[in-house]
């Protein structure tokens, strides 16, 4: 059954739980103490060692229509999509990274030989090489916390149930209904991200979807993510048409000098 | 703020490749040695039996570029030691996948080919050609899947080009094969070949360099780094020694200096086309409205 997150960012007050849950339960290492001054993002990236990354996005804006304040707090939690067309799976040239039966996608660490194809492949700039041990690195979707039918560390860590976990459908099903609910309450930008293959037919949806209320680019997601080998084709074409040209080349070079000595 | 200047914090949305030096190296030794690969062929079925030590040339030329570029792979991976994971599957959809069954195919050929061949006739001798021939056919793929290779990423730049790198990259390594061949030792016969097929590379490469240029600053965002920066810096340089070479090739005159000057400008501006283009894709990654822009 696919499983996946619906993380409403309407409801993330940016308390980092998620962070530090998924840190601890997949042993990941701290990234050390760094003070970025850009608001209360210390984290700044998702990497080979984070797999939840909280954004904040201070605005100068009103979050609905209500002219109560000027300004407006967005934050986002974000995490790896484990999109349906994923560009690293794809990508990745020794069968390491898989699909799993909760349809998340999942990299095996005894496989991985650190090549670092599917890291030029994901158009979120998720997956990271670790340079301390030379393997690719992501959200597992808590793969081993999954198989003994718990919930991710990060959904269960949620104090505002920003990050939802359950089975797909039903997330689809939560999220469209919130929706109404905003628009209802007067959030008429709020807006579902990547729910579907219809919104999104780049990554033909992502099993970890978002509710927004501006645009992708200041939460730092791409507008039109597209999984690499769903363009592929016409560069094959023009390899092929290089291929044979090369090989005429390669010919002609030959028998023009053959014919010349004739 | 316009719709295409948000960004968070001017923070990249991609991670910038991973890959060091070794990787457009390889993309350079990779496409010389497939070049000669399938010269090889050419000369292997219409030379006649005087080109015979030709023919020995290109292959060893195939086999020791596959190998050296195999040496050059493996260096960059993060677990060199898991090297031979890259044949545990065939991938379709992973342009890697399929090149790395193309190089561990071809190169032992192209070696077995340039062994066997050695003995005068024989079964050894039709087995040696037949790994030849094939070694040839896979030569035009390593030639080129490099090109495919960076395009099917989402890095930019090499996103924007996919369909005109093919045509670089394999030009790219005619070209600087016969410049190769402008540091060896030719007979006339095999000189006049060489350089035949060096010209009709060279001309395609530095009509496909424009193409790549143009097609890369249809968007300016996406393009900003073949022309600024250390990258756009590699990829004048690129052209200016291209250039050269190529004037100084069809140069009247017979002058063994002159030639020698030609091979080595011919191959520095192979190694500067693929550093180029490689280090303007990652400079690309670091530029968020690149990415946005594209997408818009």
């Amino acid at each position: 059954m696919p499983t996946g997150f619906f993380t409403d960012t309407t409801l993330c007050i940016g308390c980092k739980a998620c962070e530090v849950a998924c840190k601890q339960w997949n042993q990941l290492p701290s990234d050390g103490y760094n003070f970025t001054g850009m608001s209360y993002d210390n984290t700044v990236q998702l990497d080979a060692s984070t797999w939840r990354h909280v954004a904040f996005v201070e605005r100068p804006a009103p979050v609905s229509e209500q002219p109560v304040n000027s300004f407006s707090w967005l934050m986002l939690s974000d995490v790896c999509k484990h999109c349906n067309r994923a560009g690293c799976l794809e990508n990745c040239p020794t069968g390491a990274i898989i699909r799993t039966e909760f349809d998340s996608v999942f990299v095996q660490p005894d496989i991985c030989n650190g090549c670092g194809y599917c890291v030029v492949g994901c158009p979120f700039g998720v997956i990271d090489r670790n340079p301390t041990d030379g393997l690719a690195w992501k959200c597992t979707l808590c793969y081993d916390r999954q198989k003994a039918h718990m919930e991710p560390a990060c959904a269960k860590a949620c104090p505002t149930d920003s990050i939802q976990f359950g089975e797909i459908a039903d997330l689809r099903t939560k999220a469209a209904a919130r929706i109404e609910q905003l628009h209802g309450q007067g959030v008429s930008a709020a807006y579902l991200y990547g729910a579907d293959e219809a919104s999104q037919p780049g990554t033909e949806g992502l099993n970890a979807f978002f509710l927004l209320v501006d645009r992708p680019e200041t939460y730092n997601l791409p507008p039109n993510p597209v999984a690499p080998a769903k363009r592929a084709g016409p560069s094959w074409a023009s390899m092929a048409v290089t291929s044979l040209g090369l090989l005429a080349a390669a010919f002609g070079a030959v028998a023009s000098v053959r014919g010349g000595r004739r | 703020m316009s719709a295409t200047g948000i960004t968070y914090y001017d923070r990249p949305v991609l991670k910038e490749p991973v890959w060091i030096w070794t990787v457009p190296a390889y993309i350079f030794v990779g496409g010389v040695a497939g070049a000669a690969m399938t010269l090889g062929l050419a000369v292997e079925l219409i030379g006649g039996s005087r080109l015979r030590a030709f023919d020995e040339r290109c292959r060893w030329i195939g086999a020791v570029g596959g190998g050296i570029g195999s040496a050059l792979l493996i260096a960059d991976l993060g677990r060199k030691s898991r090297f031979f994971a890259m044949l545990r599957v065939l991938r379709p959809s992973s342009p890697m996948s399929i090149g790395s069954w193309v190089l561990a195919t071809a190169t032992p050929l192209s070696a077995g080919s340039a062994l066997l061949t050695l003995q005068r006739d024989g079964v050894l001798r039709a087995a040696g050609q037949l790994a030849g021939a094939s070694a040839g056919i896979l030569g035009m793929p390593l030639a080129t899947y490099t090109a495919v290779l960076l395009g099917n990423s989402a890095v930019p730049l090499w996103l924007i080009t996919r369909n005109t790198m093919p045509l670089l990259f394999g030009a790219s390594s005619a070209a600087s094969l016969g410049s190769v061949f402008d540091l060896m030792r030719l007979n006339r016969e095999e000189q006049s070949i060489a350089t035949r097929f060096q010209l009709v590379g060279r001309v395609a490469e530095l009509a496909a360099a424009e193409a790549v240029e143009r097609q890369a600053c249809s968007n300016e965002r996406v393009g900003r780094p073949l022309r600024e920066g250390v990258s756009g810096a590699i990829w004048q340089a690129a052209k200016v020694l291209n250039v050269a070479s190529l004037v100084l090739t069809i140069m009247p005159g017979n002058s063994k200096m002159r030639r020698r000057i030609a091979g080595v400008c011919g191959i520095l501006g192979g190694i500067a086309v693929r550093f180029a283009i490689f280090h303007a894709g990652k400079a690309s990654t670091r530029d968020p409205r690149a990415t946005f822009e594209q997408q818009r």
